[in-house]
């Protein structure tokens, strides 16, 4: 069996079976880890696959984080509603936003993604009224068909169901004629046209799926951790969420679930040796990207073909039909 | 009947004239060469057929609609395929990917479709995957289905970048420099290949290049560019014969 096959299953048998060995904090934790593995999942397909960067991830995931809340608390609508309201607003602003930055690449876009993430910021910081401005917002946990996910474990399966079926539809636009589109107007834009690709309209496309994504997770995060304030939604968490996806494995799904899910352990594993755990952290993220420049998945690929060394393919005989 | 009709077509670059009044047709089904010495304009002709480069005055007009000026993927879904002289493969992806990726216009499931993988979606993938391993085979590249373009040699990505360029399907295909980097005898099998595929497809192809043994070959027509202006047109015997032909470019050349 190929070794991202037997990986996938065995990752999925250990999430499943969290619950039955895993205090509620670890609970918790994994639930932020699959939270940042949709937000991974949706910044990679901008980013990996399309090329282009942003640095108002976590801007997105505040749309949507506010947006639950808002939906749930002031108007009283339930989950079912606001977290689909998340999704489809943040995509909204995302094409809003990848409209005018079509026609930028490399540092004009990090700067204009840069501004729009302080916009974000200072929208919620103005409103105190809507958003608990600095102070932050409460948010009751997610309420489906009038089941309220009070117990931990049933959160950790609404979260677990939810990041699977993200993570699939990923999977599935990445290997559709959009996810093929993404990579050629990285690769090559010129090529792209000449093939009949919209590069502009596909960098919108992907602007606005991306931001899709990360407000999905935002939705979500808002209902696990069940309180939000604009820290959390600043530069630092959208770097943190460009490490992801380069120590993961840039244009990867599998790239994206392992980064964010080593990343946010990585932390807490390094909890017992106290102050130099922010030093070994920095130096694991350093040695990543020294050694592994395709990230963790790099490395599986590596292993499998050290494990089955195909035969070179040899030149054939030229247009014989 | 006439499927490309260029006229008076100029390119320039700040100063530089690329591209000076030139006036070109090229007839529905033919192969049609166009050659000249390094300079001449051919990749500037190129690219402002394909909107890749704005000319700055002159007609372009394919099928019939005016062209110039339009945005190249717009041209590209009028059935106006290119490649590129210095090949454009997407590098680290397969061989496969990148002919896959030639269909794009022809595959028409929208964003939710692919998302939720709807049965239209599977239909128009196992079809197009079905297409593609055609195509590979036709160009002999199927020993490299799963190989990343950008290892391949030059030759070989060649044949990758004009499968890919069929993928599109397009009514006319510019072949920058089609055979540059393969040996002799690549050489001659993918001319065999182009006429082979150009027949069966109905595909008037436009061939640039240097080298006139290859558009010996190939070429129904030659047009001869010198300093961005058509120098003389005609069957390739003919053009070999023309002095002013041999004097601006086989003479240069030998």
């Amino acid at each position: 069996m190929r070794i991202r096959v037997l990986l996938t299953l065995i990752g999925l048998a250990l999430l499943a079976a969290l619950p039955l060995v895993a205090t509620s904090y670890y609970l918790y934790l994994a639930e932020l880890a699959m939270i940042n593995i949709i937000t991974a999942v949706g910044l990679n397909l901008l980013s990996g696959n399309c090329g282009q960067i942003s640095l108002c991830n976590a801007s997105f995931m505040g749309i949507g984080a506010y947006c639950t809340a808002l939906c749930t608390t002031r108007l009283g609508l339930p989950t079912l509603i606001g977290l689909p309201a998340s999704v489809i607003i943040s995509a909204l602003l995302g094409a809003a936003l990848g409209y005018p930055a079509r026609r930028l690449s490399g540092l004009y876009l990090a700067l204009t993604t840069l501004g729009f993430l302080e916009l974000v910021g200072i929208v919620i910081e103005e409103f105190p009224d809507y958003t608990g401005g600095i102070r932050g917002l409460k948010v009751p946990r997610p309420e489906i068909f009038g089941f309220s996910f009070q117990s931990n474990v049933a959160l950790y399966f609404l979260v677990f169901t939810l990041t699977a079926a993200a993570v699939v539809v990923g999977y599935n636009v990445q290997r559709s004629r959009y996810g093929r589109a993404f990579d050629a107007v990285r690769q090559s834009p010129f090529a792209a046209q000449a093939l009949g690709i919209p590069v502009a309209r596909v960098k919108v496309i992907a602007f606005s799926l991306n931001a899709a994504f990360a407000g999905f997770a935002g939705g979500l995060l808002a209902g696990v951790v069940g309180f939000i304030d604009p820290p959390e939604f600043g530069i630092l968490v959208s770097i943190q969420h460009i490490t992801f996806i380069v120590v993961g494995g840039l244009g990867s799904i599998a790239g994206s679930i392992a980064g964010a899910l080593v990343l946010t352990a990585l932390p807490e594993a390094l909890r017992g040796v106290q102050e130099y755990g922010e030093l070994i952290y920095g130096f694991i993220l350093l040695g990543t990207l020294l050694f592994l420049p395709r990230g963790l998945v790099g490395l599986v690929a590596k292993v499998e073909t050290l494990r089955s060394p195909k035969p070179p393919a040899k030149e054939p005989a030229y247009g014989a039909p | 009947m006439a499927l490309l009709e260029i006229n008076a077509l100029s390119v320039r670059f700040g100063g530089v004239v690329a591209v000076a009044e030139l006036s070109l047709v090229i007839a529905g089904g033919e192969i049609h060469g166009i050659i000249g010495p390094n300079g001449a304009g051919k990749s500037s002709v190129i690219n402002a057929v394909t909107g890749m480069v704005a000319p700055q005055s002159g007609s372009i007009r394919f099928a019939e609609k005016e062209i110039a000026g339009l945005a190249p993927h717009v041209i590209s879904s009028f059935g106006l395929g290119r490649t590129f002289q210095h090949v454009e493969l997407f590098g680290d992806r397969s061989v496969f990917d990148n002919v896959l990726t030639g269909f794009y216009r022809h595959q028409s499931y929208g964003l939710l479709a692919a998302a939720l993988r709807l049965q239209k979606t599977v239909q128009s993938e196992r079809e197009t995957h079905e297409r593609v391993r055609m195509l590979l085979d036709a160009f002999g590249l199927t020993p490299f289905v799963d190989t990343p373009a950008g290892l391949l040699p030059f030759g070989i990505q060649k044949r990758v970048d004009i499968a890919r360029a069929l993928a599109a399907e397009p009514r006319l295909l510019l072949l920058d420099e089609p055979v540059s980097g393969m040996s002799e005898a690549e050489a001659e099998m993918a001319v065999t290949t182009m006429r082979k595929l150009a027949r069966e497809h109905g595909i008037t192809l436009v061939v640039v290049e240097h080298n006139m043994r290859v558009l010996m070959n190939l070429a129904e027509r030659v047009s001869v560019l010198n300093q961005g202006r058509l120098l003389a047109s005609g069957t390739p015997a003919e053009m070999q014969a023309n002095t002013a032909v041999i004097e601006a470019y086989l003479g240069d050349a030998a």
